[in-house]
């Protein structure tokens, strides 16, 4: 690869003087005149039949410009998934019934907000309440109340209550494994509710406009929402566009459409004005989408030397009131489990069970980090019954490059044993593993080290499956990019730009990135599914390698020569026989207009993973491909526990990883950091409370997200990026989400190895750390006495 | 239907933002952030949770940083506001935002206002802060994308000390 002055460098973010004077351009931040302001009606009940609305006192209301229902919908629809097997599911406000606190049932709009509260004071519903149910295993029994009629496919085999879908997969012979076995063992884990956090509250403003809706929301991509948008109000695509606002923060909860997206479209459509949605945070504690608790029960058979022979998992995952994500993240969760080591005989089924709850997102690993707390944990259990250090009992399975997964996916350039074996290094784990338990330390604090493996794919196949970007040359020799891509703040601007600047030889300050307007702009994936860098990066490369071999062509004519003789610098085509033979690109592109019918050079470019997969693998089988791009990694977490009050703190994070080639280290380290950060949360302090479907903790003061009192120590390596500098040039893989993961097992082998406690329930809150600190010393006293 | 006028009186409040004077015609339940946000448009102050938890409305009220959500439009008749918009001199940044962009100390962008003007009261009361002074500071500033640990590196390097990774 030739020398890069763009790519590999941690340039500054693009949109970094706007986010730092103000200027950034939020949904919340759009004034049109004339806006009304919206408000959706949930429902106060778990679940409840409607027996009647009365929107009739509302409406009649001065200010109050409209109120919808589902009457006023035309019926269509919508859900995370949309599949033969799993089809949409969701009407956009509840019909007949409400099957969750907080599910919406009205909406209005109004001149002001006080007006619109009124007018929801004024609508009158008529709930009949109905039993509800909460935890998936009596949801899951033959008799319990009805959440959602139980899949079709599941009930012909299996008498099951409200199961919502199921993932059932596997290879080898795990019985055949567990006989061949010389140690096997069972454990189940436990993982709790928790939210996104996003500080930019969900926000939309649609305005109906000359028959066209245009529309500014809080999103994780632009082509996503208009797909969902326009379904459900039944219009054409090109009816509907969604304009670029910034999003403040996202981590998953962004993405699906929203019944107030619906809402703000519809009412602007029947007031031929534009209409506001901001959700209050009460309203996103309590009645928008979390993330998933997973129970996951694990049976792991390995051989003396700590060779899995065999593993079979069972999950189940308490997926709300509809599908949402739920069919998903039990599919993802075998694929976070079959990744990072090799399992010859491995057995795979996984329920999501519909309750009462809220409807489940996904939340930045999207079921990775409550997969690999299971298998990381239990395999550090393995390890020491088995008379095997941690990190032995890691390399002696992971990985190798190259490897053909069994679904036929190829594990391709892969640091997973380079990322242990640093790790190891880096941190001196064996050193310092078990220190305190062998001889406890003077005083309450006990310090213990832990290591946790994890593997993430990146842009596996999803509506819209593709990137495109489009280069245009200016005729001065700077570029503007278009791209689908919407910046959440992981920094797609700011990488694209790298790229387009790299391919082109000029400056990131000759490149305007116009990102994330479906009318405008080319379709994207969106900043999820974490395949922006490498998907719409890959289209960036290809579209201005697409403009620089225009430029070359017309350039070589012009300059008598070869377009193999000549380089790129500096806005300059230069010949590299006779350095004095240049010209520059404004000269080039005035020859371009002048010779070849007015092509000013515009470059074009498209990317999508697996283009020979046609389809996505299969949720419910796992049948299929599921990407060409696996990024891995190696974490060691440093706690301090303080056994009197069995309050824990993660001291340390180090993160080895293959992220393929990054292509701005300072933004991986950003995405690091803050990855450590929400794993933190995860581990010690966040959990959404609820009771009988409603939210206890409706805020930042009773959700405790980490402050800049709970920063951790954050330090970072990454290995075999020179390989990505040899044949293909800058391959990068994921880095978005798969890093609260590892890091998560890894606070919980620190825990243990600190006190002997091992914890199978997220958080590891003090209570929890205390009981099992007791526990060990009941045992103690007990094989005393014996 | 009259009921739905709100029973107390508008007044008219005057305030300087930014160096600019402003007037504004409000009802005691309006808050600083409303005035700032929807009537004088200065979008930079972000409104995170309407209820003082996150952070994201900090402004500068006579030089003390104050949640914008929580402080009540009234009583900022005849005083001096600060936003983000007041901290850059036209195009040229000045060296906190320049290390917010050096240090990685912005991600979504959305807390960023609020740290920033929260920050802007620390180095103006205390030019070299250590980073226990700069957490203590910034207690009130949520963030969920950095970690918050390019925003300490940013408060270091804009008060002149080498960033660096504390605990």
């Amino acid at each position: 690869m030739n020398e890069l002055n763009y790519v590999g460098k941690s340039a500054r973010r693009k949109d970094g003087p706007d986010k730092v004077t103000g200027r950034a351009v939020f949904t919340q931040d759009v004034k049109l005149p004339g806006t009304l302001h919206g408000r959706v009606l949930r429902s106060p009940h778990p679940h409840a039949k409607i027996r009647a609305i009365d929107t009739s006192k509302a409406a009649a209301l001065d200010g109050v410009k409209a109120v919808i229902t589902v009457a006023d919908t035309k019926g269509i629809k919508h859900g995370f998934v949309d599949t033969p097997r799993y089809p949409a599911d969701q009407e956009v406000l509840a019909r007949d019934r409400v099957v969750h606190v907080g599910e919406e049932v009205a909406a209005v709009a109004a001149v002001d907000a006080l007006t619109a509260q009124r007018a929801m004071d004024l609508i009158e519903v008529d709930y009949e309440p109905l039993p509800a149910v909460f935890d998936p295993f009596k949801a899951m029994k033959p008799g319990a109340p009805e959440v959602q009629v139980s899949h079709p496919k599941i009930t012909a085999h299996e008498d099951l209550a409200n199961i919502g879908g199921k993932t059932a997969t596997g290879w080898g012979d795990v019985e055949e494994g567990f006989a061949e076995s010389d140690y096997v063992r069972e454990d189940r884990y436990e993982s709790h509710l928790r939210t996104h956090g996003y500080l930019e509250p969900q926000a939309t403003l649609a305005h109906w406009e000359s028959d066209k809706l245009n529309v500014w929301t809080s999103s994780m991509g632009a082509f996503v929402k208009r797909a969902k948008l326009a379904a459900v109000l039944d219009l054409p695509y090109s009816s509907v566009r969604i304009h670029k606002t910034y999003t403040g923060g996202t981590f998953g909860g962004k993405i699906d459409l929203f019944s107030h997206e619906y809402c703000a479209a519809r009412l602007s459509m029947l007031t031929g004005r534009p209409v506001r949605m901001v959700a209050s945070r009460e309203e996103i504690f309590s009645a928008f989408r979390h993330g998933q608790p997973l129970v996951v029960e694990v049976k792991t058979g390995v051989k003396k030397d700590g060779t899995i022979v065999a593993q079979r998992l069972r999950v189940i995952n308490n997926s709300g009131a509809h599908r949402g994500s739920g069919v998903v993240v039990i599919f993802l969760g075998w694929g976070f489990t079959m990744v990072p080591y090799r399992i010859p005989n491995l057995q795979y089924e996984a329920y999501s069970v519909y309750t009462n709850h809220t409807v489940r997102a996904p939340q930045r690993g999207h079921g990775c980090p409550q997969i690999r707390f299971a298998i990381e944990s239990q395999l550090d259990d393995i390890a020491e019954a088995i008379g095997v250090d941690p990190i032995t009992i890691r390399l002696r399975n992971a990985r190798d490059s190259w490897e053909e997964l069994p679904n036929k996916d190829n594990t391709h350039q892969a640091g997973l044993k380079e990322c242990i074996t640093v790790a190891a290094e880096k941190s001196d784990l064996l050193a310092h593993y078990g220190n305190d338990r062998r001889s406890p330390p003077e005083g309450r604090i006990r310090r213990g080290v832990g290591i946790g493996v994890s593997s993430y794919m990146g842009g596996t196949l999803i509506y819209p499956n593709g990137s495109g970007v489009i280069v245009k040359m200016n005729d001065d020799g700077s570029a503007i990019v278009l791209t689908g891509a919407l910046d959440v703040g992981q920094g797609a601007e700011t990488v694209i730009s790298q790229i387009v600047a790299e391919e082109l030889s000029i400056d990131m300050d000759d490149i305007k990135i116009i990102a994330a307007d479906t009318d405008v702009t080319p379709q994207d994936i969106g900043s999820w599914i974490s395949g922006l860098t490498y998907v719409t990066g890959n289209a960036a490369r290809q579209a201005a390698g697409n403009a620089r071999e225009k430029l070359l062509a017309v350039a070589a004519e012009r300059m008598n020569t070869a377009v193999d003789d000549l380089r790129l610098k500096n806005k300059e085509v230069i010949s590299v026989a006779n350095p004095d033979n240049r010209l520059s690109y404004a000269k080039v592109i005035e020859t371009s207009i002048a010779t070849r019918r007015g092509d000013t050079i515009i470059g074009e470019g498209f990317w999508r993973t697996m283009r020979d997969e046609p389809n996505h693998p299969s949720l419910a089988t796992t049948k299929g491909r599921w990407t060409e791009n696996y990024a891995f990694s190696a974490q060691v977490a440093k706690v301090e526990v303080d056994i009197e009050t069995g309050e824990a703190r993660l001291v340390k994070a180090l993160t080895v990883h293959d992220c393929g080639f990054p292509i701005n280290p300072g933004l991986v380290k950003g995405q690091v950091d803050g990855q450590i950060s929400m794993a933190l949360g995860h581990a010690f302090m966040e959990e959404v409370i609820t009771k009988d479907g409603y939210t206890l903790n409706p805020n930042w003061l009773d959700y405790r997200m980490p402050t800049i009192h709970n920063i951790a120590l954050s330090e970072e390596a990454h290995v075999i990026t020179e390989e990505y500098k040899v044949g293909e040039p800058y391959r990068t893989k994921e880095v978005g989400e798969g890093l609260v993961s590892g890091i998560l097992a890894a606070i919980a082998n620190a825990i243990y190895d600190a006190t002997g406690v091992r914890l199978h329930t997220t958080p590891f809150s003090p209570d929890r750390i205390l009981q099992g600190i007791k526990d060990l010393e009941r045992l103690e006293a007990k094989g005393a006495a014996e | 239907m009259n009921e739905l006028r709100p029973p107390a009186k508008p007044r008219v409040i005057t305030l300087t933002v930014n160096g600019e004077y402003h007037e504004a015609t409000v009802r005691p339940r309006h808050m600083l952030v409303e005035v700032l946000r929807e009537m004088i448009g200065l979008t930079g102050t972000k409104d995170g949770c309407a209820s003082g938890t996150c952070g994201s409305c900090t402004v500068l009220l006579d030089d003390r940083p104050v949640l914008a959500c929580l402080t009540l439009a009234l009583e900022c008749d005849g005083r001096n506001v600060r936003t983000v918009e007041g901290l850059a001199d036209g195009e040229n940044l000045n060296t906190l935002q320049e290390a917010f962009l050096d240090q990685g100390g912005t991600q979504c962008g959305f807390c960023t206002p609020g740290v920033l003007m929260s920050a802007t009261a620390l180095l103006e009361a205390n030019a070299k802060p250590s980073p226990a002074e700069i957490k203590k500071a910034l207690e009130g500033n949520l963030c969920r994308c950095t970690g918050y640990n390019g925003i300490v590196d940013a408060v270091l390097q804009a008060s002149g000390q080498s960033p660096g990774q504390v605990e």
